[in-house]
């Protein structure tokens, strides 16, 4: 398959007065035409900053993008001027946000906001944006289109403004979806809902999608493949299939074992895992999750395992080979 | 939309009501004689006359009488002419102004209102302007520059700088002179040479074709309008720049950016219609607070508005008058209120539903 998306040593700090926050610290990945790649991991861990980052749209100050490169249709999306990244953003890459009520401007009818990009980005008329909207609308389900276009978000409930806010994102027929956790806010039938239309419009429009969650079972529902993030660093990367049946690196065992399990037997306790998250303040010279690895050897508090490819189709990045116990050969 | 809108003028004429009550309380504090100017002009200094006249008009009965009397009117018994009466526009007798009350607000308002007008509005483009460049700038040295000017202007007192303005460029350099007109344009007005059908000399002078007074008038204008208007530009540039701080840190921002468009466009899009919603009530009050302002101001430049006869009928303790104008203001103040309250519901569509 083609590389639509190659992202190389991505790294991206905050510098704030409590110090320097290492959001993000050197990630590299590949998206492929139409795929689907979920993004999982902690609140904290660095999920939305490195999305934002591909398209410079972290507050800068405080943010500041150290290296990287993001190369997509042969562009560096980090290095090429502002005026070409604006034709880009909206275009053919879009994101949908967490909280559509947050997102939407409140002051301005959604009509309005949804046919923006169109008419930014193509030489259409009012009339042909306003056709367009009608359509995107009708594909994310929402009826009376007409009412709802000029209707103001406050007016919405919380499943119809997702609706809205990804028949936005898809206005221009972008190549890459980037879709921040937009389920969290809503309630699990809507989720489920909006996850099946987001399901059939990935094959109608041919898009790719990264998939941010914190829910590994949304992911099993929608990825092809899934990154796992922790403390600003990939330390899994694997096909769906292949991470749920054989997860190789400790947090995803703990992550998947988190996860509840139609078999489980009533007060039986959901399995957690230990310790909080790390303050991503200074840079490590150990592994970051080592001091809640049940796992860990001395190598691991001595050394932080880079990200290795394994079997030829997946990556970790571990020391410890979790059947054994003991260092990977 | 509409029923907002309805919704706040039925609310009207229970402002007006308070106001009433609250300027009516007041007025009782007056003795029944001083009272007496309510109705008529010439008060009588012989004792039984003023005994007549107090019982005429009823001044020493029951408070909700004399309400009713000072809100409709009081026919005299001998003529049957009607006398006092808020609502038929009679505010009483001015001792100091030697005319009926709503008499010298017709002169003297038009003065303040031109300019109040000329303050406010340059207020309202400079300081949406400087706030939105400070805000747009965060911390860089534009936005330092507005706030420490801003911080200075706001915490240098209006006479001080009134003075400073008179001593510099009355005094010293006489560019600018007090008042409102130069002996020559006055006497044009009071030969009937050159009409004031509006009130407003800069209009008047401006449908003339008199340029001449046109460039009187302005350089009367010149000193009040920057010593009514420099606080507020300060406090206007202060709410404009946090609101539009405020706005741009929101994650509609972010939407607005991740869809492509330009920085310029997301503040003049997204972010400005934003943050104008607490510059809209700002403005409510700055012109409130302008009507305040002219008392000083006027007073300072010896300029015949409402404010300079305000404060001499203070000092002479025309009471009558002070609440007259008092009353006048009160009635400005919930049209202001309307108004702004009307803007707000057009700018922010969430409040049509609150
Ligand atoms: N504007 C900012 N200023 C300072 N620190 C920031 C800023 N934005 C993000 N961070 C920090 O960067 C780190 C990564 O944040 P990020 O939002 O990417 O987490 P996330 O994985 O998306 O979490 P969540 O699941 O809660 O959305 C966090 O520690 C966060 O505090
Ligand atoms: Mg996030």
């Amino acid at each position: 398959m083609d590389k639509l998306l190659s992202v190389n040593d991505l790294r991206t700090h905050f510098y704030t007065r409590e110090g320097v926050v290492h959001a993000v610290n050197g990630i590299s990945f590949d998206l492929e035409a139409g795929e689907t790649l979920g993004i999982v991991g902690e609140s904290g861990c660095g999920k939305s900053v490195s999305m934002l980052s591909l398209l410079r749209l972290i507050p800068q100050p405080p943010g500041k993008i150290l290296s990287g490169s993001a190369n997509f249709n042969d562009i560096d999306l980090l290095s090429t001027s502002e005026d070409e990244l604006r034709k880009i953003r909206g275009a053919k890459i879009s994101m949908v946000f967490q909280d559509p009520m947050t997102y939407f401007n409140p002051v301005l009818k959604v009509g309005k906001q949804v046919m923006e990009p169109y008419l930014l980005h193509n030489d259409v008329s009012e009339k042909e944006a306003e056709e367009r909207m009608f359509e995107m609308f009708a594909e994310v389900g929402i009826s009376n289109p007409k009412g709802c276009a000029e209707d103001y978000p406050h007016q919405y409930s919380g499943g119809m403004r997702q609706r809205a806010m990804i028949a936005m994102a898809l206005m221009c027929s972008p190549e890459i979806l980037i879709a921040d956790e937009p389920t969290t806010a809503l309630d699990v039938t809507i989720q489920a809902q909006i996850i099946d239309m987001v399901r059939k419009l990935r094959d109608d429009f041919d898009m790719s999608i990264i998939w941010i969650t914190h829910d590994l079972g949304i992911i099993a529902n929608l990825a092809q493949r899934v990154i796992v993030m922790y403390a600003g660093y990939i330390i899994e990367e694997a096909y769906v299939k292949d991470l749920y049946k054989k997860p190789l690196h400790p947090y995803t065992i703990g992550l998947l074992n988190s996860l509840p399990r139609l078999d489980m037997k009533e007060k039986e306790k959901l399995n957690t895992i230990e310790g909080i998250p790390p303050v991503m303040y200074k840079e490590t010279n150990l592994c970051p999750f080592a001091p809640r690895c049940q796992f860990a050897i001395d190598k691991c508090l001595n050394e932080n395992p880079p990200l290795e490819r394994f079997d030829n189709k997946r990556s970790v990045a571990c020391w410890v080979d979790v059947e054994t116990g003991k260092e990977r050969k | 939309m509409t029923t907002y809108i309805i919704r706040r003028l039925l609310l009207v004429p229970l402002l007006l009501f308070g106001v009433t009550i609250l300027i009516f309380g007041m007025l009782q504090f007056l003795t029944p004689a001083e009272r007496a100017s309510l109705y008529i002009r010439d008060i009588p200094k012989n004792e039984r006359q003023l005994e007549i006249i107090i019982k005429h008009y009823n001044l020493n009965d029951p408070v909700y009488v004399q309400y009713w009397n000072w809100m409709v009117g009081k026919a005299d018994p001998i003529t049957g002419e009607i006398h006092g009466g808020i609502l038929r526009g009679d505010f009483g007798y001015s001792r100091t102004g030697s005319e009926p009350v709503m008499d010298m607000i017709k002169h003297r308002f038009p003065a303040t209102l031109e300019l109040a007008l000329l303050s406010v509005l340059p207020i309202i483009a400079v300081g949406i302007w400087l706030g939105v460049a400070a805000a747009v700038n965060h911390n860089k040295f534009i936005d330092q520059l507005i706030r420490v000017l801003s911080i200075i202007a706001a915490s240098f007192p209006v006479f001080v700088f009134g003075l400073l303005l008179i001593m510099i460029f009355y005094a010293k350099l006489n560019w600018f002179p007090t008042g409102r007109y130069s002996q020559w344009v006055l006497e044009e007005i009071v030969s009937k040479q050159f009409a004031t059908p509006t009130g407003f000399m800069t209009i008047d002078a401006i449908k003339a074709g008199r340029w001449d007074i046109l460039l009187d008038t302005i350089r009367h204008l010149v000193l009040p309008v920057l010593v009514l208007s420099y606080i507020s530009w300060a406090t206007f540039v202060r709410v404009t720049r946090s609101s539009m701080l405020e706005a741009l840190g929101q994650d509609y921002i972010l939407t607005a950016r991740e869809k492509g468009l330009s920085e310029n466009q997301v503040v003049r899009k997204h972010a400005l219609p934003n943050a104008m919603i607490p510059v809209t009530t700002m403005a409510g009050f700055t012109v409130v607070g302008l009507l305040g302002g002219v008392v000083i101001t006027e007073t300072i430049f010896n300029y015949p508005g409402i404010g300079s006869a305000a404060a001499s009928a203070a000092t002479q303790l025309d009471v009558v008058t002070v609440m007259g104008f008092a009353l006048f203001n009160g009635f400005i103040l919930i049209a202001a209120n309307l108004i702004v309250d009307v803007l707000y519901g057009v700018i922010d569509p969430r409040v049509q539903l609150s």
